[in-house]
């Protein structure tokens, strides 16, 4: 930059620290002088003069507020407004993290039941990594589409056996992490649009059991709701709760994408009396989530771990796992036919997944993203020959229909979301679902922001959002000429070398698009 | 409740108190008022306003997430009077005891601006060392 044009901020600055005493004194001769009007410049300015004396010479935690004074203000009030003012205004439709605008319009345009239709052409870039669906020059007709039906538990033969009739649904949330007209919303949203509903590890699903959705209740580490003093299962209270007509599965939960590997804290000062009442623990210390189940020690005390709560409940039971090394999985899946025992269906959670709070490391770093996962969990499945014994659950930021026939192809048998289904409720990604803050009455306790989350409005939202995102994934799917999302194969899409999933795939499909074997 | 909370909303009533007494001269034409503020010139106007800007901070300062303005504004207003008082009104007579008054309610607003400096707009993080990790001022 041109010298002359250069704008010395320290100097300003100091300039400004020295102006401020002057003009106060001929502010206050002003007011003695001419009119006592200008006392109201001169009180004000010693006020502005005290916080700049203090920036300077009386604190010493910010060197920018010690070096510029009030100045230097101006740097953290404009820092402060940053993430609403690039929201709102200056982020690209498709740049902003974990969900660009244009996808969280997508939702809320489903879920208000609004024709999603966009004109003049995709905001992607088309020379890049994404992976694209392969149609086919024949599609097939709509009449001829199998519904879609998939019923878990069947491959044991139970009579509890579920069978899901949409391919969407409702991926664990708790009461704690939820607020409680969130949790109402969405199952009461769940029952409408006739889809099963996680109720995530808080614990004894008091809100989720009252709109009398079907549930399928998770295990976590912690055992919240089923525990004993020690935090090992407690048998009689898993088959109490088993027995409740609502809870139609059961999920253990082995590890969550979003920070796998790692339990959490809860600390006394947040368990309050409901709290504490649900997830059976007791007020006066902090509760630890262990990163793994106690009884889960190895490959084969795991799988008897399985077998022991597929027993105890007689509900169709699976496992949701973030995979970390897809060797481990094959060893998992080695236990289980030595064993004999298959857990009803795998959840297969990406490292993208979303949580109330997080290590950003965890966030960040650990784990493998859902397709890349997926792939190599139903490829392991399969070469093993046990694919049948299963079924395959997918989540992972798979809000949107074009994401989820990517997980279709790649073995998933229904998909999860639970952002999906915030966005569905209003969430505006405020990123505060830590703080008790959150501004649409989501993420938070507060009676005041809750009150403007109305359960019957926003329960219509999640039907509407089910129905048409299976719409979308039926005419899809028709494009594609296939009768059911089961049909499809990687041979459906379209995987550039670059993507995550182009090292997983055999052949370049740039050079080879006919042979998509797998490895 | 902690006992310095006890005690900024003892130090809150007390003068919120005494600044409504204040304010009703001031709006009812009072004689001694209109006397006031015609020795400085900002009669009648001036009396309105000031009169204004103290029932509001009487009003700030009873509710409870607005002290701190409310403070703020009493402060400001109380040095306006104090310089007055000490520039152009003088002591004498009625204008001692208001004079006094203006000087008492500046330390009462001190003092609660104090207790509650952490709530201050823009300086209240420099006094709250538990927002230390987080990036920029947050806002109270």
């Amino acid at each position: 930059m041109i010298k002359s044009l250069h704008l010395d901020l320290h100097k300003l600055s100091n300039f400004v620290s020295l102006a401020i005493p002057f003009t106060a004194i001929a502010a206050f001769l002003c007011g003695v002088y001419i009119s006592f009007y200008f006392h109201f410049i001169s009180v004000a300015l010693f006020f502005v003069f005290l916080v700049d004396l203090s920036y300077r010479k009386i604190q010493n935690r910010h060197t920018v507020l010690k070096n510029f004074g009030i100045m230097g203000q101006a740097r953290y009030l404009i820092e402060s407004i940053g993430p609403e003012l690039r929201q709102y205004l200056f982020a690209n439709d498709t740049e902003e993290r974990p969900f660009n605008r244009q996808q969280r319009a997508e939702v809320y345009r489903k879920a208000k039941d609004i024709d999603s239709a966009a004109s003049f052409g995709s905001m992607y870039n088309f020379n890049a990594e994404e992976i694209k669906v392969r149609h086919s020059m024949f599609p097939s007709s709509k009449a001829a589409l199998k519904p879609f039906s998939v019923s878990v538990g069947e491959e044991r033969g139970l009579n509890t056996a579920y069978t899901i009739t949409r391919p969407i649904m409702i991926s664990a949330m708790s009461y704690g992490a939820l607020g409680s007209n969130a949790v109402r919303s969405l199952a009461r949203g769940a029952r409408l649009a006739n889809i099963p509903m996680n109720t995530g590890e808080g614990g004894y699903p008091k809100y989720h059991l009252m709109e009398g959705s079907d549930l399928i209740f998770q295990l976590g580490t912690a055992k919240f709701g089923v525990r004993r003093d020690d935090g090992s299962l407690d048998d009689a209270k898993l088959q109490e709760l088993a027995a409740k007509p609502e809870i139609k599965m059961l999920e253990i939960k082995l590890s969550q994408g979003a920070k796998p590997g790692k339990g959490g804290l809860l600390p006394k000062e947040k368990i309050s009396e409901e709290i504490a009442e649900l997830r059976g623990v007791s007020k006066d210390q902090d509760v630890i989530s262990p990163p793994h189940h106690f009884e889960c020690k190895d490959l084969s005390t795991t799988i008897s771990f399985i077998k022991h709560v597929q027993d105890g409940s007689g509900l169709p039971t699976g496992i949701k796992l973030c995979v970390g090394s897809l060797d481990e999985f094959r060893a998992l899946v080695g236990e289980m036919k030595k064993q004999d025992t298959f857990p009803d269906y795998i959840s297969v959670d990406g490292s993208e997944g979303g949580t109330g709070a997080a290590p950003r490391a965890f966030l960040d770093r650990v784990g493998m993203p859902l397709l890349p996962a997926l792939c190599g969990v139903n490829t392991i499945l399969t070469e093993e020959g046990v694919r049948d014994r299963l079924k395959i659950f997918a989540a992972g930021k798979l809000i949107d229909p074009g994401s989820q026939m990517l997980a279709f192809a790649l073995g998933a048998d229904v998909i999860y979301s639970a952002r999906g289904f915030m966005f569905a409720l209003g969430c505006i990604q405020a990123l505060q679902c830590g703080n008790n803050t959150c501004p649409v009455g989501i993420t938070t306790h507060d009676p005041s922001l809750t009150k403007g989350l109305v359960i019957g409005e926003k329960a219509l939202r999640v039907k509407n959002y089910v129905e048409n995102i299976e719409h979308d994934l039926i005419e899809l799917l028709a494009a594609t000429g296939k009768h059911s999302l089961h049909e499809l194969t990687l041979d459906n899409l379209y995987i550039p070398s670059q993507s995550s999933l182009g090292s997983m795939v055999r052949e370049d499909p740039f050079t080879k698009p006919q042979a998509n074997a797998v490895v | 409740m902690k006992n310095s909370s006890l005690f900024s909303w003892a130090l809150q009533i007390t003068t919120a108190v005494v600044l409504s007494f204040a304010v009703y001269p001031k709006f009812a034409g009072a004689g001694e008022s209109v006397a006031l503020f015609t020795s400085i010139e900002m009669e009648p106007f001036g009396r309105y306003l000031i009169g204004a800007l103290e029932l509001l901070a009487v009003i700030l300062l009873l509710i409870p997430s607005s002290v701190a303005y409310g403070a703020l504004l009493t402060w400001g207003l109380m040095m306006g009077a104090t310089m007055g008082h000490l520039t152009a009104i003088g002591f004498s007579g009625s204008n001692l005891s208001l004079g006094l008054l203006a000087i008492t309610l500046l330390v009462l607003s001190s003092t609660i601006l104090y207790i509650r400096r952490k709530e201050l707009p823009l300086i209240g993080s420099m006094f709250d060392r538990s927002t230390e990790a987080k990036c920029g001022t947050p806002k109270s």
